[in-house]
């Protein structure tokens, strides 16, 4: 077997405490997970910026529980987009977070990462993230101010502590992949392929006739 | 304001004139690009540009500058679908940049060679992708495809007090109107 070739593994699961979990245990459980969310910064443009100085002392996004030191997309547990997101960039981003470890966040900051922002409609730029990986919570502005980012966190955090933690539900939220899950249809995202940039390049078009 | 020479030369001497520049100590190989002059109605084309550099010449002995710092810009309009003499031969770093232009312009260069032998292929562009965007004329779909709820040119924004009949300015890769209602 070549090293290209895809390693088909089961979707990652929580394991069976987490399926079969009373609500008290759940609570306990999204509580942990909530507040040590190893971010991930995919830093692409000046919202980049923007996020560093919500890290920094005088906002300190770690006093949320969000914590920036990820070695890597591997280790993290959050992935925040920040910046304008090209096709040619796209297949990268996709690599990485089919990297990440279940259960995954995505937090799109800008409005570049939203919907391509003022860039809409560049030959080059991509009209959303959303349209290579899912999307938690979307931050708008231009860029957004550090306090927008810590209200994202805010927002995705009550988003965890509402969440059911079965394999079904992750499942779910990536729109229908997953072994053991067949749907019929198509799964938008699943980590046993690797994106590339024909995925969101447009063909040539033409004027209508 | 500009201190570089400005010298012009036709497409069939563009090569000789590059390597005429290095002779002139012009070593310094700065960047290659194009711009679109297809609406020229004179002589319609694809001004390629190429700027190269002359560090000062130092005297030996005193260590005065001899000659100063000097930058050279070189042009030619190259008519549509006319091949342009590849300058890779006079300066290697050129490859890139003609890589570039013939795939945003779709400017031809005969003779490329970065020593590969893989040809004029795409360089920044990502896989997949048709078309030469840098031209004028290519139509940005996006705006033919998608409303957008803001004002795209001065004037027609949501609660604009102008009247309609201020005249639409019509900027190179908005579709016209026969590409449908918008």
């Amino acid at each position: 077997m070549s090293v290209d070739e895809p390693v088909l593994l089961p979707m990652p699961r929580v394991g069976p405490l987490g399926e079969h979990a009373p609500k008290p245990i759940r609570v306990v459980l999204n509580w942990g997970r909530r507040y040590s969310l190893w971010v991930f910064n995919f830093g692409l443009a000046c919202c980049a910026i923007e996020f560093i100085a919500a890290s920094m002392g005088r906002h300190d996004f770690i006093r949320l529980g969000v914590i920036p030191f990820a070695p890597g997309p591997r280790q993290a547990d959050l992935m925040i987009v920040s910046g304008t997101v090209t096709d040619k960039m796209a297949p990268a981003i996709r690599r990485l977070y089919d990297q990440m470890p279940e259960p995954k966040y995505v937090i799109s900051f800008g409005a570049c990462s939203n919907s391509g922002g003022p860039y809409w409609d560049s030959y080059s730029v991509t009209k959303g993230v959303d349209q290579l990986i899912p999307v938690d919570v979307y931050v708008p502005g231009c860029p957004p101010r550090p306090e927008a980012l810590l209200h994202g966190i805010i927002r995705l955090q009550e988003q965890i502590a509402g969440e059911k933690l079965s394999g079904r539900g992750i499942a779910d939220r990536l729109g229908g992949a997953g072994a053991g899950h067949d749907t019929g249809t198509a799964a938008r995202y699943t980590a046993h392929r690797t994106g590339s940039a024909a995925e969101v390049t447009r063909e040539r078009v033409s004027r209508p006739r | 304001m500009s201190t570089d020479e400005l010298r012009g030369v036709a497409p069939d001497d563009w090569h000789d004139a590059v390597a005429a520049a290095r002779a002139q100590r012009f070593t310094f190989f700065d960047w290659l690009s194009a711009v679109d002059r297809t609406y020229d109605e004179a002589a319609p084309g694809y001004d390629v540009v190429l700027r190269v550099l002359a560090f000062p010449r130092l005297d030996p002995v005193v260590g005065e500058e001899i000659t100063h710092f000097r930058g050279l810009r070189l042009t030619t309009r190259v008519p549509e679908g006319v091949a342009l003499a590849s300058v890779t031969d006079v300066y290697a770093g050129a490859a890139w940049h003609e890589r570039e232009t013939h795939e945003m312009f779709g400017v031809e260069f005969a003779g490329f060679d970065d020593g590969s032998g893989l040809g004029l292929r795409p360089l920044l562009l990502p896989d997949g992708f048709e078309g030469t965007p840098l031209r004028k004329s290519f139509v940005l779909a996006a705006r033919a495809s998608k409303q957008w709820p803001g004002g795209k040119e001065p004037g027609e924004g949501h609660d604009s007090a102008k009247s309609p009949s201020r005249r639409r300015v019509q900027a190179p890769g908005v579709p016209g109107p026969d590409w449908g209602p918008r």
